[in-house]
This record gives structure tokens, sequence and C-alpha cells, in this order.
């Protein structure tokens, strides 16, 4: 540990603002915030904490993540953000929250806009000197790192403690005259810490290691819906919390309709329409059910995925909620009282320092361009897009992924690949929903379009083969089903018997009527098709009712047979339980399933169910897997 | 061929047209993109032949109903511009008293106006109230570049871009010290988001010129009052100076 004398600090602060980007926490009003500093002077290392978290840094509030050229057919062009920076004064607590969002945007899929950022900040910590009222980082143990940061400093008054973090942190240094702490001083810095940590304890009585436990246990309390009676929904808690990264991504174009950009700006699960879907549906419609989802995913999603609890008692939730529901220490203690034993899990907030050791290049949402080679129109909603990538190379996906398929200046949207994997083309069927879909739908061959992907688990061929199988599709789920039911005809010899079960609301929106046609003249296969009602002026040789009923008139061993069921939300349950009655065994009933998406890379935070991603644990899953999963099928 | 755009109003104060007038430097580009062929406030010509009309004020006389029927008939797009023609603007609170009583209280006893068509007030209604309405640009006065992004979005075909979340979310995002930790009346957590949480960035109470979102959380925010001791008339007072409009829904549906 060094020593500087405060002076020497502050002419040090000085000098680092002549050359770079020195945030730092300054006043504002009774209140303290980061802000860029104009002089030394403005630094306030007494502050008890700041009204958002330094994650502003990292992820912006606004962030432009590309711009277009929209008089070109299809240019983007990725953000740079070069600019050196250096935060001064960031707690423990917040250096810890830093580390868990290290982890979550460079874990599988790194997030290059994210570490852009983070790789050019420099980090100053600053052992905290005063407690906010509802800060309880001494109950969760991060009153204290010893890694995560590129300098330590402690206020002494007329010196400055500084313990060196990383050779970045010893360059910014250099030039300042430091001496060896004394042991005495070395004590008055450990005593500063226990203090703070001791003051920040508000009486949890449950430990952060068995949140994990409770949470899991009191599912299905009282409290929630109780608590959630007092809920605004203003998403206060998730915006200024340090372990919330969620966020939205939406497309601007500006006035001489020349130029635009791709934005992400923050988003929060509270939020009534952060799980809503084109079609209307919201899939977390209930305040309770946002509620519960934000501790949940603190205490027991991210702790299964990542190995922390996302929680570092910052306190700001806490200060913050108008009603003032959202603080943990309360909400822990009130469950704890319905629940009598609690197992250990061994996690803790704190997790590695990863940072030094990355290295991400490739841009995670720049799309690829692609042509479009075909357009078909199957039914007045329905088109069938043929895309070939502008590099030449295939897409190289498996049957059930999806790619995200975007158009400058109308956003991107998640579709599924509907062709088998071979050739260099690929097919989309896109239904015409929104703002996305219904400009593909004007687009014609020749057009260029973005794709990223192919994203997400897709079905298991070699899992499949040999089985007998049955494919059950209800309207637009024949999309991604396709891909495999293609698969499967061209190579039919490697798999048992095959039946096809296809229902829609009118026989309008019958999908691929030719494909079809060949299915039905097909001896090596079972086919059958519904619709829920004929009018009268339409022909149709097929069913009429939902699709569940069609399946007492085909036959098949359920014991015996693997199901893929691809359909509307509603469509699940019903056919799940028809299935499982006839006996077939949970394992062989496979799902796809559909969730608001935005980045389709695990980090937007938009299609989890429970804490499942959608996007890249799914959209294929076992039935088994999932099945316990209160979300999952509602 | 550029979308042609005419500008009309009825009762208001012209405050969000002037806003648009005042785009400055912005205005000739949106001349570009767009055609405007009628705006009292920068323009003496006026034509009858446009794609998008944009409606400021609020309804008040059969004699304005009868003229924004026509204009509907005429437009493809029916814009509502600002809290008048989106709600009933601060004027709708007349609406709480019968319309011969306040007209006797404004106007005094006067025969004169008694068969005069310009005087022939009904309660005041929203645009939507009258006709079909397209988009909604909210505020007192408009946020001109919130205009810019709807006209924008309805000239690309996408959907009106209009946040339905509360305003908190950018008051949060603005790093703002919340108002009801100063002991204020505010209504960010049920009003509309997209003003950049003007008013509270400086200090002041939203009072909630862009309308509610679609689902506030009212009985929340009524214990929210009540454990910051805001009496329920306060409240009352502070949601009619805008949102009338919503109370009358409310009543309508009591009776
Ligand atoms: C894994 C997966 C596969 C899909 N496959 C297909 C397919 O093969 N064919 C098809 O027509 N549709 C498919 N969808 C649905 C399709 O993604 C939505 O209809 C589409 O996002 C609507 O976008 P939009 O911009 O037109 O609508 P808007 O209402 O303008 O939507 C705005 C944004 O919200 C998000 N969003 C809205 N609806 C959905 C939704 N249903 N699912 C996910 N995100 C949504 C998207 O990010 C979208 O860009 C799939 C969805 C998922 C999750
Ligand atoms: S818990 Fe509190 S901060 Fe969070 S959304 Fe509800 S009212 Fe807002
Ligand atoms: S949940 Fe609350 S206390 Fe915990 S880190 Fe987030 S804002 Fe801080
Ligand atoms: S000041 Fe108003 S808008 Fe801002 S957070 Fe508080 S209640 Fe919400
Ligand atoms: S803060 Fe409230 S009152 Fe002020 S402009 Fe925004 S919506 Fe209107
Ligand atoms: S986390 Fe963004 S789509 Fe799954």
């Amino acid at each position: 540990m060094k020593i500087m004398l405060k002076e020497e600090f502050l002419s040090f602060v000085d000098g680092l603002i002549e050359s770079m980007d020195v945030e730092g926490v300054k006043a504002k009003g009774k209140k303290f915030v980061f802000d860029r500093l104009g002089s030394s002077e403005e630094l306030r290392l007494d502050y008890d904490t700041t009204i958002l978290p330094p994650k502003k840094y990292f992820l912006p509030q606004y962030e432009t993540i590309m711009k277009f050229d929209l008089s070109k057919q299809f240019s983007v062009k990725k953000e740079e953000d070069h600019e050196k920076r250096v935060i001064i004064g960031v707690h423990p607590y917040d250096i810890v929250a830093i580390k868990q969002m290290d982890k979550y945007f460079l874990d599988t899929h790194p997030d290059d806009l994210y570490f852009q950022k983070r790789k050019n900040t420099l980090i100053i910590g600053s052992n905290i000197l005063n407690v906010s009222e509802k800060a309880f980082f001494g109950d969760m143990e991060t009153g204290y790192v010893d890694s995560g940061y590129d300098l330590m400093i402690t206020d002494l008054g007329d010196r400055v403690a500084i313990e060196i973090g990383t050779e970045a942190g010893r360059d910014l240094l250099r030039g300042y005259s430091l001496r060896e702490a004394s042991t005495g001083e070395i004590e008055e810095v450990k005593r500063i810490i226990n203090d703070a940590s001791e003051k920040a304890k508000r009486g949890l009585r449950v430990k952060p290691q068995k949140w994990h436990d409770l949470l899991e246990k009191s599912y299905n309390s009282e409290i929630w819906k109780k608590q959630a009676e007092k809920c605004l929904s203003c998403g206060t808690c998730t915006l200024v919390c340090p372990t919330c990264f969620c966020y939205d991504v939406t497309d601007e174009i500006d006035l001489t309709l020349k130029e635009g950009k791709r934005i992400r700006t923050w988003d929060g699960c509270l939020l009534r329409n952060f799980t809503e879907v084109a079609s209307g549906e919201i899939f977390r419609e209930k305040t309770e059910d946002r509620y519960r989802h934000r501790f949940n995913r603190k205490g027991r999603y991210l702790p299964t995925l990542l190995g922390f609890v996302a929680c570092v008692g910052c306190g700001r939730c806490s200060s913050q909620c108008i009603p003032d529901i959202a603080d943990p220490v309360n909400l822990m203690n009130m469950l704890a009282e319905e629940v009598s034993h609690l197992e250990e899990k061994s996690v803790s907030p704190h997790t590695e320092t990863i940072i030094q050791s990355t290295e991400v290049e490739k841009p995670l949402y720049v799309p690829m361009p692609a042509t479009i080679k075909n357009v078909k129109k199957l039914t007045k909603t329905e088109k069938l897009f043929e895309i070939e990538l502008d590099n030449g190379r295939s897409l190289g996906h498996m049957p059930g992924q999806f790619v995200e398929i975007s158009i400058p200046g109308y956003g991107e949207a998640p579709i599924s690949v509907s062709s088998s994997p071979d050739g260099k083309r690929f097919q989309l069927i896109v239904r015409k929903m929104g703002d996305l879909t219904s400009k593909l739908h004007t687009m014609k061959e020749g057009d260029k379009v973005g794709i990223r992907g192919p994203f997400g688990n897709g079905f298991d061929l070699e899992a499949l083969r040999g089985k007998n199988l049955i494919f059950i599709a209800g309207g637009l789920g024949l999309a991604p089903m396709r891909s495999l039911i293609s698969y499967v005809l061209k190579n039919r010899m490697d798999f048992g018997e095959v039946t096809i079960l296809y229902g829609c609301k009118e026989p309008c929106e019958v999908l691929l009527k030719e494909e079809i046609e060949e299915w039905e003249k097909r001896e090596d296969i079972q086919f059958l098709k519904s619709v829920d009602r004929c009018p009268e002026n339409e022909k149709w040789s097929g069913e009429i009712g939902v699709i569940t009923s069609l399946i007492p008139k085909v036959k098949f061993d359920p014991k015996n047979t693997t199901a893929i069921i691809v359909g509307p939300p509603v469509m699940y349950k019903f056919v799940i339980d028809d299935l499982k009655n006839l006996g077939m065994p949970e394992e062989n009933i496979i799902v796809s399933l559909e969730r608001r998406m935005k980045c389709g890379v695990g980090k937007c935070g938009h299609c989890q169910i429970n804490g499942i991603y959608v996007c890249k644990d799914g959209p294929v899953f076992n039935y088994k897997d999932i099945k316990d999963l209160p979300e999952a099928f509602t | 061929m550029k979308t042609k755009v005419a500008f009309f109003d009825f009762g208001g104060c012209e405050g969000c047209q002037l806003q648009i007038a005042n785009l400055e430097e912005d205005v000739l580009e949106l001349i570009d993109i767009v055609k405007i062929v009628s705006f009292r406030e920068i323009m003496k010509e006026h034509s009858d032949d446009y794609d998008i009309a944009v409606i400021e004020g609020s309804i008040m006389r059969p004699m304005d109903e009868e003229r924004l029927k026509k204009i509907r008939k005429n437009a493809k797009i029916l814009i509502a511009l600002g809290a008048c023609a989106c709600l009933g603007g601060v004027q709708r609170m007349i609406n709480q008293w019968p319309v011969e009583e306040s007209k006797e209280t404004v106007y005094g006893n006067s025969e004169k106006i008694k068969d005069n068509p310009y005087f022939d007030n009904f309660h005041t209604k929203a645009v939507d109230e009258v006709v079909k309405v397209d988009a909604y640009v909210p505020g007192c006065p408009i946020d001109r570049n919130e205009f810019v992004r709807i006209l924008i979005a309805i000239i690309q075909g996408k959907k009106p871009p209009l946040p339905d979340y509360p305003l908190c979310v950018e008051c949060k995002k603005k790093e703002n010290i919340c108002l009801f930790e100063e002991g204020k009346l505010c209504l960010g957590p049920i009003t509309r988001a997209g003003c950049n949480a003007i008013c509270p960035s400086y200090g002041s109470e939203c009072e909630g010129c862009r309308g509610f979102i679609s689902h506030p959380e009212e009985r929340a925010y009524k214990e929210v009052l009540e454990k910051y001791s805001i009496s329920v008339e306060e409240l009352l007072h502070k949601k009619s100076i805008f949102n009338y409009r919503y109370i009358e829904k409310k009543r309508d549906k009591n009776e």
C-alpha cells in the first residue's frame, strides 16, 4: 500500500483531467452522481452512494450501436468508441457489480460494444467513508474487494492510501510522489473498511448463499402478490440497479431519410410491455409475475447460470422505489418467515476478475449483408423469402434454429429458418405483423437485408435418427417445423414411421399448399390437416376441428414415438396433455417456443422463461427439461 | 412524390404548431421530405389536397365537428397534435360544470351570443371522440423531436412510436432526484413517457400533460400518496389539469 499526500493526489486528478475523460463522483443537490470532472475540487470521496451506478459508462442509457447509410442498398457501420476514460471513486460493491457485468456480457457470445467501452476504462476505486441509510453491503459482504480495480484509494484526510491493482494503474501514478504506507496507516484503512461494512448491516436474516433455496421454496408464496399490489411498475428498481442489464433496441432515421442509427437503451423486466410480442400477447402480464421475476433473477437464475448472486447490497433500489417494496433485505426477511429450513449453495455476489484476460474481436450485432433471391406469396399474410448471404457462404444452420433478419431503419426480428440445411440459399416464411415484417413484405428479388445468426439450439438430429416421429404444427408453427420435416423426408430411410398433423384457423391460411399436396400423396408418411372453421364459399378437403381432434385419427405408438410440437402459445398445453394421456413419455416430447426477442444472444433479457433464455437455450426444448418452469406453458 | 401535409387548428393556443414552426433549420429538411400545403403559422396559401392532416386543438362546437369530419374525409392519415387534440386540453376542466353555467360565467348573461354558432359550445372533446385518429403526438406543448419521429415513422410505413411506460423510466435515465423524496406530488409514475422527463429534470412536478399510460397502476399510486400524506383532493386537482378526460371516463364507468 502506498501513501500520497492529499495535495499531490488532487494534482494527480487534475493531471488526469488534462489527458483523458475523467468521470468522478460529484454532488447533485443532496445526492451524488458520477459525472465528468472539470477539476479535482468537484470530486466527493465522502459520498454515500450515487443515484445511478457506474454501469452507465459500459451500457449507456442510450447507445448508438450502428449507423446506416440509407442512400445505399445495405450499408451499416458499427459504432466505435475509442475514448480513454477513468472513473474515480467507485465503491467496492459497485466494483463487484462491474465484475458481474463483465461475466454477463463477455460470457458465451461476448458483446464487443461492451468490451470496447470496458477495456478503454480504468477504474479507481474508493473505500467507503459514508454509508447510505439503505445500503446493506455489510450483509452481502461486498464492502471490500481485492481485485477488479486499477487503483483503490482510501481518503485519510490529509493523505490518500493507494492500493495498486494493475500495471495500467501503476502507470497512471508515474511521476507522482508516493511512499510506502506505515503499519499504522494500513491499520487505519482496514478500520475504515470494517467500519463501513459494520454500518452497512441491516439485519438480513437470509444470507445470499441461501437466497436460491428460499426463492425456490417461496415461488408460490402469497407475499409476491401482496407486495406487488403496491408496485407502480415504474421500472426504477431495475434501472438504478448495478446488476440489471436488460436493454431494448430501436431504429431511428433522421429527417433527411438518408441516415439512421440503431440504438440500444435500458429496459426493465418490471415494465408491463417488456415481454410483449407483435400479436399483443404479454408473457409476464401480472405485476406480481414481474415483481417476482426480478428477485428470482438476482437470487436464483443468475447464480445458476453464472455463479454469482446478482445483488451487491448498494441499496439503490431500496431507497429509490417510491412505495418502498423493492428492498431485498425486507423481501428476503419476509419470505424467510414462511420457510423453516434452507439449504446453502456455494455462491456469493463475488466473481472472478476476467477483463484483463479477455479479448473480443467479432462484432456481435452487425448483420451480414444478404440478398433476397426469390419471394413467393403463400397466403394473404405470409410470404416465403429465399435468401443468400453476400459472402457466398451457406448459412450453416441446423433445423430449428433461427436468424435475426434486419432492415436498416425498420429494426430486426427473429425468424426461424424453414428450409433444411442444404445449398447456399435458405428460406424464411414470414407473417406480416409489425414494422419489420411489413417492410419485408414490400421487398422483391434483388433487395438487400441483413442477417445475424443462425442462433439457438435446433432439433437434435442424432437423437431423432431411427425414431418414429409425429409432427404437430399449428398455424405458423409449420415454418420452423418445415426445416426438420424437409430434412426427414429427404433422409426418409433414417427414420421410423412419420406422421404429420397440421392445423390452422381457416383454409385461406394454409401455408405451402403444393408441398402439402406432395405430403398427402406420399405413401411412406401419414398426413392429416384440419381447420378450426371453413367459411361456406371455401373449398376444404381436410378435417374440421381443433388440432387435437386429429390425434385420435392417426395410428401411432405413443410409447415409441417422438412428438415435435410447434404452434401458438395456447396450443401446447392441450396437445401435450392429450399425448401424455395416450401414454407418451415426457422425454419423447419436443417443442419449439416463442418469446419476445431483441438480441438473440442471451443479453437483452427479453426472452427469459424463468431462468432460461429461449434465444440461446432454445427455441427447441425437450419438454421434460422445461415442464417444471412455471412460466413455460401458461 | 412527397407526402403532402396540412395543419389545422381548433380550440387551442396554437402553441404546438409554433413548436413545429420553430423547428428552425430542421423545418427546411422537413419541407424537403414532405410538402406542407397548409400551415397558418408559416404560410398564407391553403390546399385541400393532402395526405396527412395534423389537427391541433380540442373540439368545442358543432361547427368544429363538421369541419373536422371533412378533414378526415380528405386525409389518408390524421394526426392529433398536442394535449388539446389528444385529451381535450386544460379547457376540458370546464366539463365539470353544465355548459350554460360556464357560458354565463365567462360571457355574462348576454343575449348577443345566443344564436351565434361561434359561441355554440358543447362539452370539450378530444379529436378521437369525433373522428378516427391514426397517430397521437401528446404533450403541452408537444416535443418537436417526437413529432418528427412520428412523422418519419408514418412516412416509412411504420407504427407511430409512442412509449407506453411511465415517465419515471426517462426520469431515472436522466439521474434526477425523485420529487417524491422532496415531498412533492409528481404524476410521473402513471404518465406516458416521451418528453424526456423535462419537468422533473428542472425540479417541477409532472402534471401529466402527455396523458396516462394504457395500464396505470392506480391503486398502488393512491397508496403512495397516502404514504407521503398527499390528499386525494390534491391528486384529483393535479390529475384534472390535463387528464379530466380520464376522470370523466372513470365517473361514467361508475355511474
Ligand atoms: C424463435 C422465433 C422464431 C420465429 N419464427 C418466425 C417465423 O418463422 N415466421 C414469422 O413470421 N414469425 C416468426 N417469429 C415471430 C416474429 O419474430 C415476429 O412476428 C416479429 O418479431 C415481428 O416483428 P415486427 O418488427 O414486424 O413487429 P413489431 O410489432 O414492430 O415488433 C417490434 C419488435 O419486437 C420484437 N417482437 C415482436 N414480436 C415478437 C415475437 N413474436 N417474437 C419475438 N420477438 C418479437 C422484435 O424484436 C420486433 O422487431 C419468430 C419468433 C421467435 C422468437
Ligand atoms: S418495485 Fe418499486 S421501483 Fe420496482 S417497479 Fe415496483 S414500484 Fe417501481
Ligand atoms: S438489487 Fe438493489 S441493492 Fe441489490 S444491487 Fe440492485 S439496486 Fe443494489
Ligand atoms: S420525479 Fe416523478 S417522474 Fe421522476 S422518478 Fe420521481 S415520480 Fe417518477
Ligand atoms: S414532465 Fe409531465 S407535465 Fe412535463 S412535459 Fe412531461 S408529461 Fe408533460
Ligand atoms: S436475451 Fe435477448 S433475445 Fe434472448
